[in-house]
């Protein structure tokens, strides 16, 4: 841990860390002011009043969470500025359900409806209900962006949301057929298109990033995890037989399954460990590679940003993501034994509540808040640690990594883009549950 | 007292850096630039302190769509603004109290969400199931009915998961058809039921919403008189008569609208909106079975047939089976429901619902 503690408390040492050669005014260092205790306080704060709210915080929460990564990225000496408000977010939130209503509506009277309509109103409702998703992603873009100031002038996105969204369905779909062969081209296309339509005042933003350039560097990645997946998954197929699985199932009750399998194929169980061992081993070795992948990704898509005539390099170190990633599972482990501590005192008064024959209703309700409480409080445990270690410290490492060439060419900005989005995006993705952070 | 001192004014036309000095008058904050211009006054009671670090002051104006910016870094500065600006608290108290009354007024709405949960949805699904036009119910059951097939014929028997459709089971099938007939004969219900026994080893029988009744041949076995049976049968009718099924649907909407729209899956993993849908749909099914219950012993009463056999089949399969939680059980508890059906039932009279041969017909039902 130390070696981590002193990583954390040295965000000076980034900018020594550029190449001499290059004259310091023309690169504008970017700093990260933000302390991990002050986060974590938010961050626990805000699971507290998620649970007793029943969730309806989340909106103060995001807002603050953002208030403060914002406020503390410090760019050649001035911070930026989130100004969006939690009650924007919350009617933005209501608005969203006003939306969501009739057409969840309508996919309950079309479900009804037992002919072609029916049968195409599940696969229809999920497809249309993705590309919904894509499209509150765009507008939540544009939400934020309208949101965040930098020396008094605010970042806007224009842009059509009806073509962002089919566009990355489609890519989405692709990469869906291709087994994510095809991801690194989807993301080119994203991010090229969000930041064509991306102004800091009138200054528009472009990105350079290349498709296959991230398409080479993900390769090995992909293979690695791809070569035990296809090898299981075959296996599996080869496994597969309608017929046996029945057979098996037919009487699924106490008698030992495997002894049945047995006793119908005797080859089936190799067969089938194998695909286990292959497919387990696909899903260690993507767990493995994915903070690489996730250090690849960030870099490749930092560098390809510009604004104007400014580019940015970023010199983010893999060793720091795994760092990250270090921390988040250690703190879950320490989680984790502090939960069996606190199951012991748990589990007698449970026990006590629902001792003897005939329990009062009072008890059953107890006991079973209980219960609940304590995989609520696990849940919140598991998205706070993520988010004060893993986000916290991808938003220090992505900042702060970060070389601006030319940023002298923004020192005169005009302001543009009129009044701020509305946040019925936010809303939509909430309603749909893509919204992240 | 400091009266002014330096700071950086952005004015939200352009991002240009002006290094300025604040001056602190009577009525509110002078801006000016190195040569002494004049950038922006402003007024006291227009200041809002926004979004920064904690060692800068940011100002912004209250209630305006411009992005103008002061950001004061000098600590004397700061404190003598903080003094003369209502809306400026450096000390975070005023910050602390908004946030306690916006947190009082959260808490406050989950209270009232939780009610409209506990009472509200229970009554509007009830207003609006009588609102339902039949041929909308009936298609609600059809779906439900092609889909509860799907879930209960694990077999995969497709068509043959009813009973009574082989040679053998025909007698069985008209039988069952027959004690189903007397009982809707006397039920007065707005539309055809249709009742089917189905392969399922449970002693259980379903009521689907727009008058579809699954029997399942687990409680074909444990019935010992057509009269249990007959009171399972008519248990359901209860159901049908009451349009439970539909209820049941539109409180199962609403539940998942409140709990996994408007309160948000704020963990994760759909447990949440699980527990407080079953939790909260059995507290309600546990006054409707009760109701049923009344029904079936009303129906059997009217036709002269054994109100009290319901109590005793209940009995049987309710002591063969694990006592769960009550919190999760969506009937109430068997000896008191059988206390209240036995003191509701009148004496039987008149002749048997099917005779003997129909009776013996009906137990072999699903004897392919």
């Amino acid at each position: 841990m130390t070696s981590l503690d002193a990583s954390m408390d040295a965000p000076a040492s980034v900018p020594s860390r550029l190449p001499s050669s290059v004259p310091v005014t023309a690169r504008r260092p970017i700093r990260f002011t933000g302390q991990p205790r002050s986060y974590w306080r938010l961050l626990i704060r805000g699971a507290a009043l998620l649970m007793v709210t029943l969730g309806i915080y989340r909106f103060w929460l995001a807002t603050d969470v953002r208030r403060f990564l914002w406020s503390h990225t410090e760019i050649a000496g001035d911070n930026l500025e989130y100004s969006g408000t939690a009650v924007e977010l919350l009617i933005g939130f209501l608005c969203a359900l006003v939306i969501m209503v009739p057409i969840y509506l309508a996919f309950f009277l079309a479900a009804l409806d037992i002919g072609l309509i029916g049968a195409l109103s599940g696969g229809l409702g999920v497809a249309l209900l993705f590309v919904l998703g894509q499209y509150s992603i765009y507008l939540v873009r544009r939400y934020r962006l309208s949101r965040t100031l930098y020396r008094g002038l605010r970042f806007h996105q224009d842009g059509n949301a009806v073509v962002y969204a089919i566009g990355a369905s489609l890519w989405w779909a692709a990469t869906a057929l291709t087994l994510g062969l095809t991801l690194p081209w989807m993301q080119a296309w994203r991010e090229r298109y969000k930041m064509r339509h991306t102004y800091y005042g009138t200054v528009p933003g472009r990105f350079t990033g290349a498709g296959w350039r991230l398409f080479l560097r993900g390769l090995p990645l992909w293979l690695i995890v791809f070569v035990p997946f296809a090898i299981g998954f075959s296996a599996l197929t080869e496994a597969y037989d309608p017929e046996t699985i029945r057979l098996v199932l037919r009487k699924a009750s106490d008698d030992d399954i495997i002894a049945r399998i047995e006793q119908l194929d005797p080859g089936l169980i190799d067969t089938i460990g194998l695909a286990i061992a292959a497919l387990s081993m696909a899903v260690i070795l993507a767990g493995l590679v994915y903070p690489l992948f996730q250090s690849i990704q960030l870099r490749w898509w930092l560098s390809g940003l510009r604004i104007g005539e400014m580019t940015a390099r970023s010199h983010l170190r893999t060793a720091c993501v795994y760092a990250a990633y270090l921390r988040f599972v250690a703190y879950i482990l320490l989680c984790a034994i502090a939960l069996m501590l606190a199951a012991v005192p748990l589990l007698m008064v449970f026990g006590w509540l629902l001792q003897g024959d005939d329990v009062a209703l009072w008890r059953e309700a107890a006991a079973a808040l209980i219960g609940l409480g304590t995989y609520v409080v696990s849940m919140l445990a598991l998205s706070t640690i993520y988010h004060a270690t893993v986000t916290f410290s991808l938003w220090r490492l992505a900042t702060e990594s970060l070389a601006l060439d030319r940023f002298d060419t923004l020192e005169r900005v005009t302001a543009a883009g009129g009044r701020p989005s509305s946040a019925i995006g936010e809303g939509l993705a909430d309603a749909l549950q893509v919204g992240g952070l | 007292m400091t009266s002014s001192g330096p700071a950086v004014f952005y004015d939200g036309a352009t991002n240009e850096r002006h290094a300025v000095t604040v001056t602190l008058e009577a009525a509110g904050l002078r801006i000016a630039d190195a040569a002494q211009r004049t950038l922006a006054e402003w007024r006291y009671d227009h200041l809002e302190s926004v979004s920064a670090p904690d060692d800068v002051l940011r100002i912004g104006l209250l209630h305006d769509p411009g992005t103008a910016r002061l950001d004061v870094r000098d600590p004397e500065l700061m404190t003598a603004i903080d003094i003369k600006a209502e809306g400026i608290d450096r000390t975070g108290g005023l910050a602390r109290r908004q946030r306690a009354t916006v947190t009082g007024w959260i808490i406050a709405a989950t209270v009232l969400l939780l009610l409209v949960a506990w009472f509200g949805i229970p009554s509007i699904a009830g207003r609006l199931t009588s609102l339902v036009p039949a041929g909308l119910e009936r298609r609600l059951g059809d779906a439900v009915e092609m889909q509860t097939r799907t879930v209960l014929d694990t077999a995969g028997a497709g068509e043959n998961f009813e009973c009574g459709r082989g040679p053998r089971e025909q007698a069985g099938r008209a039988a069952f058809d027959k004690l189903v007939r007397r009982l809707e004969a006397n039920a007065g219900l707005a539309s055809p039921v249709r009742a089917f026994v189905v392969r399922r080893a449970e002693a259980n029988a379903i009521a689907l919403p727009g008058g579809t009744v699954f029997v399942f041949e687990g409680l074909i076995n444990q019935a010992r008189t057509p009269d249990e049976l007959a009171g399972v049968i008519a248990h359901e009718l209860g159901h049908v008569a009451h349009r439970d099924g539909t209820r049941s649907v539109l409180q199962g909407a609403g539940l998942s609208f409140l709990f996994g729209m408007v309160l948000g899956d704020f963990v994760g993993g759909g447990a949440v909106v699980i527990a407080a849908r079953t939790v909260l749909q059995s507290s309600y099914t546990r006054e409707v079975e009760t109701a049923a219950d009344a029904y079936s012993v009303d129906l059997m009463n009217s036709i002269g047939a054994d109100g009290s056999a319901l109590a005793a089949i209940l009995t049987r399969i309710g002591g063969a089976t694990e006592p769960g939680m009550k919190i999760l059980m969506d009937h109430p508890d068997t000896r008191q429901r059988a206390t209240t059906i036995r003191a509701r039932a009148e004496a039987p009279h008149g002749a048997p619902l099917i005779d003997a041969a129909d009776w013996a017909a009906l137990k072999r039902i699903c004897e392919q």
